[in-house]
């Protein structure tokens, strides 16, 4: 019986350092090799304190999940700007150096390690048997699950989920990308570390074997067992891998030795073979065991495509019922725009990559409650305009004023922030979430997205994410796409997608939209539904700013027009005026 | 500065140019595969220990000579390399799509670890003395080397020189250059990318494989050989540069053996591997501020200053 109960310490040990792996990699997708190092931080830390100077076990705990938090964030800074492959390297380079450090510091034992711990004292109770150390275990495995889930499950677990799917995008929503990875880093290193010193305190060691790369493999082939993003089947993973052995032994009756190498190989086939058939793990993500153990329906994380579908409830709004001349009409723009209120202006701004100039001295005014549009052929650097004025590619010269604020030196999140948000020309919707939540990543200062709020003030943060739900149906709503609330963005027909990102941007109710050819590669029945919803935007007072090559896009929305060759604006006016010039038409707008 | 006598310091040298050269041929392997195929090949340290069993096996269970034995060692196991590729990657890669680096990198694990503890298995978890040409040392300029250390040297040097021309001159080059470079655009104009994938898992561990040989040769076979290698073959592939010729990765693993060796005059043996890791977090460190837009804004600080 005891032996059982050993495992099943084990089995929620290892679950407690897969869960904060799983917040790490299934929820940031972030991929570190490094957790078991991690866990050997705080092994190490709360085994050296308790041999050396009869520290208490919590205490040294504690002390070994302050370094790995510290290392953890450190090592996280760096990785703000490195892709998948550098990541894991540089994991691996960390891992690499905290082991080896551990194994060449005498005070560490070598690689013999810390042996021998005194049973742990936990308030003067000495956990020596398997059965002492159930509770415990089971509550560090709690408290882990219970941190990560709220973290998870929150607005936070939102926006490191948009991290994860796309990173550009999070970014240009107004959301601290780096912040998040680094904290998210610190966070889980920390747990990790918790994870550890419980590990040695059961084990009453703490060896370069334990904690070395293998076992960081295994708690990765936990995370990647149970599922990615399910922190429930990381508990299932633990359980799978764990007990694998103690059956190969017992209803297989293989040999311990060989028990041991045949689990490390079934395993580790198991690893590929699902990689290739069931990808998302034993427990996919969104699937609550819990509701399912209730008969409620689970969403399944796969839907069919859907059809194509125009929306109905679009409310086409009239303008075009009176019955003025087109030109008439022009004019009338062309003047409303001179009198509305400069809101963006830029002077000079330049950019040079190499010898090529992406753009030179460009002066662009965006004006309240108008339509702006930037036209121009292939390559002439209209979508670098967007990169400058965001700030995702800074400018080496000029000046961009948002009201009276300079944004130049601002990163695009900070630009969102101060009320300028771009969409993308290859849309770029968060895949995996639903259309729900890739709305509501957008909506700004939500309480849920501070650690802090998050931690101490949970009914605030449900009040303010029930208010942030409405605020997401409602412009959901409004492009006329609230009944594919849940389903993921990755399943919609492009048309969608055009109207779901149209819905990203405005929930951020920023007062400056730039919009990136938003009615371009979609079936001609959605450009009309797009374009009167791009109509209303201007008529509620905000300030658009359009790149399009569809001529009758422009000629329908646009109040004033830029015309850009070769990062160089040459021309500026109502289209009709641009297409009448002789040497745009034949450059560009074609003499037919 | 430190008292380091001339002798020690060339012995460090050579020692670090012919270990270098290993590092470097692994490095070389790696760099073709990971930069031909995107594929994050983490089986490759697998495969090294495969190839030093199989060899060993041959000549010791199977009476080969030596020579012959350690050759097709090394082919049966580019062989499996190739295989890997074709049947478990290719597929997965197809099938995971935008998530397929995630989804090889866990595969490739998982072949790593069920390869290693196969080993394990079938031939025990014991260290294998493993010998077969007779050592001899020699000396120059006070510096010991193993004939060995020659031969290991020698042919690293030609591996990657053959590769180095073969990418520059060959048809073959030329086609692995194009996927290198764009695997689509190269698919348009007929190059079979799936075809030039396989022949770079052949051709990377066959470098793996050699590395491998006469690691085993020098020291002795055990199935956790694997484990360290696959480290430098990945640091040197990304320091060297995984889209650069064969020749700069290779140096890249002499100049990485070098630190190695000659961090063991400031530091004491026990912490020399860790100060390869040191280098090289302050390496990606330097690089991920490089690339932010930290630089960006000093630079143009720096322009508005002027």
């Amino acid at each position: 019986m005891s032996l059982w109960i050993n495992y099943l310490d084990q089995i929620l040990l290892y679950a407690a350092l897969a869960l904060s792996l799983n917040l790490l990699l299934g929820y940031a997708g972030q991929v570190s090799v490094a957790h078991a190092a991690f866990g050997a931080v705080g092994g190490y830390t709360m085994a050296y304190t308790a041999q050396a100077h009869g520290w208490n076990f919590l205490l040294g705990t504690l002390l070994g999940m302050v370094l790995a938090f510290v290392i953890g964030t450190l090592v996280a800074l760096p990785a703000l700007k490195l892709s998948v492959e550098f990541l894991i390297l540089l994991t691996l380079a960390v891992s690499s150096v905290i082991l080896g450090l551990l194994v060449a510091i005498p005070e560490m034992g070598g690689t013999f390690g810390l042996i021998n711990l005194a049973p742990a004292n936990l308030f003067g109770w000495h956990l020596q048997q398997p059965e002492d150390w159930l509770l415990p275990a089971f509550a560090a495995m709690a408290i882990v699950y219970f941190i990560c889930h709220r973290v998870g499950e929150s607005p936070i677990g939102r926006v490191l989920k948009g991290i994860r799917e796309d990173p550009v995008a999070t970014q240009a929503l107004g959301k601290n990308v780096l912040g998040y990875k680094v904290a998210v880093f610190g966070l889980t290193s920390a747990l990790a570390a918790f994870a550890g010193a419980m590990l040695a305190g059961w084990l009453r060691l703490a060896t370069p074997g334990v904690f070395g790369f293998s076992f960081s493999l295994t708690i990765f082939a936990v995370v990647i067992f149970g599922g990615m993003g399910n922190l429930a089947g990381s508990v299932l993973g633990a359980a799978i891998v764990v007990l694998l052995e103690p059956v190969l032994r017992r209803v297989v009756r293989l040999e311990a030795a060989r028990a041991s190498l045949v689990q490390l190989i079934v395993y580790g086939l198991a690893l590929a073979i699902l990689m290739r058939l069931r990808p998302q793990g034993a427990l996919p993500e969104g699937f609550s065991p819990w509701r399912w153990l209730r008969g409620q329906p689970v969403p399944t994380a796969r839907v069919e495509m859907v059809a194509d579908w125009v929306p109905s409830t679009v409310q086409h709004v009239g303008k075009h019922e009176d019955t003025e001349l087109p030109i008439a009409e022009e004019v009338r723009r062309e003047r409303a725009w001179h009198d509305a209120p400069v809101v963006l202006r830029t002077t000079g701004i330049s950019k040079r990559f190499g010898g090529i100039i992406a753009a030179r001295d460009l002066d662009i005014e965006l004006r309240r409650g108008t339509i702006t549009a930037l036209v121009g052929p292939n390559g002439a650097g209209k979508t670098t305009v967007f990169n400058l004025l965001t700030g995702a590619i800074a400018p080496d010269t000029g000046s961009i004023l948002l009201g009276d604020q300079e944004l130049v030196g601002l990163n695009p999140a900070q630009v969102a922030r101060k009320g300028m948000v771009r969409s993308f020309q290859d849309v770029r919707l968060f895949n995996r979430l639903s259309c729900m939540q890739n709305v509501m990543l957008a909506v700004q200062e939500q309480a849920g997205e501070n650690f802090a709020t998050l931690a101490v003030a949970h009914r605030r943060v449900v009040q303010a994410e029930a208010a942030t739900h409405a605020k997401a149906l409602d412009w959901l709503s409004f492009v006329g796409m609230a009944e594919f609330a849940d389903i993921p963005a990755g399943a919609l027909s492009y048309g969608q997608t055009k109207l779901i990102s149209l819905a990203r941007v405005l929930a951020t109710e920023a007062d400056v939209l730039l919009l990136d050819e938003p009615a371009s590669g979609i079936d001609t029945k959605w450009v009309d539904t797009m374009l009167d919803l791009i109509e209303q935007v201007r008529d509620q007072g905000r300030t658009v700013c359009v790149v399009e090559h569809n001529l009758h896009v422009v000629g329908r929305l646009a109040d004033h027009t830029y015309f850009m060759e070769l990062g160089e604006i040459t021309a500026q006016g109502t289209i009709a005026e641009l297409t009448n010039t002789p040497r745009l038409a034949e450059v560009y707008f074609g003499t037919g | 500065m430190l008292a380091i006598s001339a002798e020690t310091f060339r012995q460090l040298t050579v020692d670090g140019f012919f270990r270098g050269c290993s590092y470097g041929l692994l490095g070389v392997g790696f760099a073709l595969i990971l930069g031909v195929t995107g594929r994050f090949h983490f089986a490759y340290g697998f495969t090294y220990t495969l190839a030093a069993y199989l060899a060993f096996t041959f000549t010791f269970r199977v009476n080969w000579p030596f020579w012959p034995s350690a050759l097709i060692g090394v082919l049966l196991t580019a062989v499996l390399g190739a295989l890997i590729e074709a049947k478990v990657y290719r597929p997965l890669a197809a099938n995971a799509g935008p998530t397929a680096l995630l989804a090889v990198f866990v595969a490739a694990l998982g072949i790593g670890i069920a390869g290693e503890n196969l080993i394990r298995l079938l031939w025990g978890s014991e260290t294998q003395a493993y010998f077969g040409p007779v050592k001899t040392s020699y000396t120059l300029w006070d510096a010991t080397f193993l004939n060995f250390d020659v031969w290991q040297g020698a042919s690293a040097i030609a591996i990657t020189l053959a590769l180095a021309a073969m990418l520059r001159y060959t048809a073959l080059g030329r086609r692995i250059k194009a996927t290198r470079i764009n695997p689509d655009l190269a698919r348009t104009i007929g190059i079979d990318a799936n075809r030039t994938y396989v022949i770079c898992f052949f051709l990377g561990t066959i470098c793996v494989g050699v590395a491998a040989i006469w690691y085993g040769l020098k020291y002795t076979v055990d199935p956790g050989m694997g484990t360290l290698p696959v480290v430098y073959a990945f640091v040197v592939a990304f320091l060297g540069g995984t889209a650069s010729s064969p020749i700069r990765v290779f140096l890249m693993g002499i100049v990485v053996a070098l630190i190695e060796q000659y961090s063991s005059i400031w530091l004491s043996v026990r912490y020399t591997q860790t100060a390869v890791f040191v280098v090289l977090v302050g390496y990606l460190t330097y690089l991920a501020i490089k690339s932010s837009a930290f630089t960006a804004r000093f630079k143009r600080m720096k322009a508005a200053g002027a």
